[in-house]
Parts: C-alpha cells; structure tokens; sequence
C-alpha cells in the first residue's frame, strides 16, 4: 500500500497543475438569521453533536428496563424520538478509469487491506461530522469519539495559511473561514494512508477536502468535497450529514483493540453508511 | 446453572432477518448468520473496548465443566448512545440468557450478541431474534 501511495503520490505531483475543480462558495454558503450566535457575532457551532456514530438508521427503544437497538420493531417509538431512517444507498467517488481496478481489488480484499480495521485513524472525510466542537474567535476545535479512537482537529480560522503540522497526517492540517453563516475548511497534507470510504476508495497525498458546516437551530448541517483529481475523476461531493445538539457528553475514548481479524473467514464486508 | 442450549435454524431469511447493529466489519464475515444459539449462563466481565465489546459469560457445559464465551457487540458509542453502560451489561451476576450467532471459522466459545435476558425481566436487544 505505501509504495503505491508513494507511486500515486509522483503521480499527482506531475498533475500538479491540474485544475482542481472549486465548488461555489456562494452555492454552498447558507445564512440563517435565527442561530444562536456567540459574542463576535458569528453562528454558535459549540456544543456536543450526535451525529448517530453510523447508527442513524437505528433508534434505540427504551421498553421499561429494557433496551432494544434493533429488533424489536413492533414497539412503538416515543413521540419525542426522531425517526429511524433506512439505511442509505453506498456513497462512492468516481475513479480515473486507471484506477477503477485497484479500488475494486482494495475493497474485495478490505479485510487486509483496510487501516480501520486496525484501529488506524479513518482520515477525512471518513471520520464525519465532528462528535463536539469548541470554538473561539480564532479557531475551531472538532472532537471526535471514533472506534478506532478519540481525535481533534484544531482548525484556525484567524486568516493563516496552512502549516502549523508539517508531517502529513491521518487528519491533515485544516485551516477555516467563514463564508457567511457557513464554516469553510480546508484541510491538505495527508498521509495518503487513508481511505474516503469503506469501499477500497484510496486518496494520495495531495488530496484536499473541503468540509462546510453550519447550524439551523439544534440541527448541524456537515458537507464534504475531496479533491483528488490525480486519481478521482471528480471532486466527490459525500453525501450531507446532519447532526443534532445533545445533552449526551462524549468522553475519554476506550481503547481500540483488535480480536477479529483472524476469525474473518472471507472478504465480505459491509458499507457504513456514514 | 444451566446447560447450553443450541436452537439451530437453518432458514434462508436469517441473514435479513438477524440484521445485527452496524459493526466496524462485517458481521457476516466472521459469524454464521444462518444460525442461532442460546446460551445460560453468568456474565464475569466486559471488555469495554474498540471496536467491539465484549462479554466474558461462563456457561456450564453438559459434562458439568464450565466454559468462558466471548460475546462480541457494539462498539463502545453506540452502547452509550443506546443508554448502556458496562455495569448494565454486566448485570448483578445472576445467571442471564444470552442468544447469538456462532463464529464461522469454528472457534470454540465465540459468538456475535444479539439479546441477553436477565433474571430480573429486563433485557438488551441488539438484533432479531428467531
């Protein structure tokens, strides 16, 4: 995998000059008058956000002392609960033609080939909508409780460039600005050794992800482009998600460990849907 | 305590219809969906990890020696965002009743959770249950 990475990664140098394909900021920016705002004025993103963990499609049923995550359909769900959506169909990026092969040979072969399934880091856009957000007038900062761990992302958004991390990484270096009501960012130097899905999706180094965030009253709303035009025939624009503000903290993560890889018995795998 | 209890159903809707919670791979790779067991016994600890749970049940066999399953289930999140804690899952020590769905590779003692009934009345639901 790394010396493919690396391989894809001369790759995409060479296309340096490739034009990446910018999605309209005022396509995507999104004003709403009636958010709670904080002190400087811009829309409050604080606060901890259940973004259904890929759990969206269940709704866990209190029955007495009983508790039913699937299963127990013909209980009737609170009128407070939000309903259970069925599971959406895979969201996939487009591949160069070249290409097409290895994202199918990597997902046929995901159980040896996938980092998450060994705890690694699961990258971006992957890991999702953030679990809980802090923000400042000078930075954001996005907190993840993830199986394969807890991660932060600090995002400045005081107007510097990138480069506060030098070493690419699972997460990359972010940076933000608003655009309107809509937090833009913009995150760059990874490792290359992530995925965007769950399917063998791969990305270089060079890939960019632009992620936009905004509140519509308890409901955060989280897009995503990646930009990897040296092996995606386009920018893949991931399905919306959305979020919404919980009382329900997150807390120190447990530990990832490990226990299944060697009683998997074929290449059959499942497709989060998050 | 009681004896284990195997429920074979060898039944083409199973798959479907066992629909075990998302998991960080996939269910069916490495537990026989096709198939059920029930098991009696004491749950003695949870693994409260990442990926996956676990639980450390000791369940009698018939020639009276005791043998520790491993229950896989939900990752950490999901068992907090559904209300559940270890000491919920780890109940009192009283005996519970536990179906799941036996590992495919025939290790002995592992399996994937789908209910457990404890001796109090209430239960933990994780899946269908045939």
């Amino acid at each position: 995998m790394s010396n493919i990475t690396v391989t894809i990664a001369r790759m995409a140098a060479t296309l340096a000059g490739a034009a990446c394909l910018a999605i309209s900021a005022a396509a995507f920016a999104q004003d709403t008058a009636d958010v709670p705002r904080t002190a400087d004025g811009r829309p409050d993103l604080n606060g901890t956000w259940d973004n259904g963990a890929g759990i969206d499609f269940l709704r866990p049923q209190a029955i007495g002392a009983s508790i039913c995550l699937r299963g127990c359909e013909e209980q009737a769900p609170p009128a407070s609960a939000r309903p259970a959506s069925p599971p959406p169909p895979p969201d996939r990026p487009v591949y160069r033609p070249e290409y097409v092969a290895m994202v199918k040979d990597l997902e046929e072969r995901q159980v040896e080939t996938d980092p998450v399934l060994r705890c690694f880091a699961p990258g971006v856009p992957r890991i999702g909508p953030p679990d809980k957000i802090v923000q400042q007038p000078h930075e954001v900062v996005f907190l993840y409780d993830d199986v394969s761990g807890s991660f932060f992302r600090i995002v400045p958004i005081d107007g510097r460039g990138h480069g506060a991390n030098p070493e690419p990484s699972y997460l990359g270096d972010a940076i933000g600005h608003w655009d309107g009501d809509t937090l833009v960012v913009e995150t760059v130097n990874f490792n290359g050794e992530t995925w965007l899905t769950d399917d063998g999706s791969f990305h270089t180094p060079d890939l960019r992800v632009v992620e936009r965030i905004w509140r519509e009253g308890d409901t955060l709303h989280w897009q995503a482009t990646a930009h990897d035009p040296a092996v995606l025939a386009e920018p893949w624009e991931k399905r919306p998600r959305t979020a919404f503000l919980t009382d329900l903290e997150i807390v120190e993560g447990a530990p990832c460990i490990e226990r299944d890889i060697d009683h998997i018995v074929d290449g059959s795998h499942h497709d989060n849907p998050r | 305590m009681n004896m284990i209890t195997r429920i074979i159903l060898m039944c083409a809707g199973c798959l479907a219809a066992a629909g075990p919670v998302a998991a960080h791979h996939s269910v069916a790779g490495q537990f026989d969906v096709r198939n059920q067991l029930t098991l009696n016994g004491v749950i003695t600890d949870v693994d409260w990890i990442n990926p996956h749970t676990y639980l450390h049940v000791d369940v009698e066999n018939d020639d009276g020696t005791v043998s520790t399953w491993q229950i896989e289930s939900a990752p950490t999140a999901m068992m907090r965002k559904a209300g559940l804690t270890s000491a919920m899952l780890m109940g009192d020590g009283s005996p519970v009743t536990i179906v799941a769905i036996p590992a495919r590779d025939g290790t002995e003692n592992l399996a994937w959770l789908l209910r457990i009934d404890y001796e109090a009345g209430h239960f933990y639901q994780f899946g269908a249950v045939d």
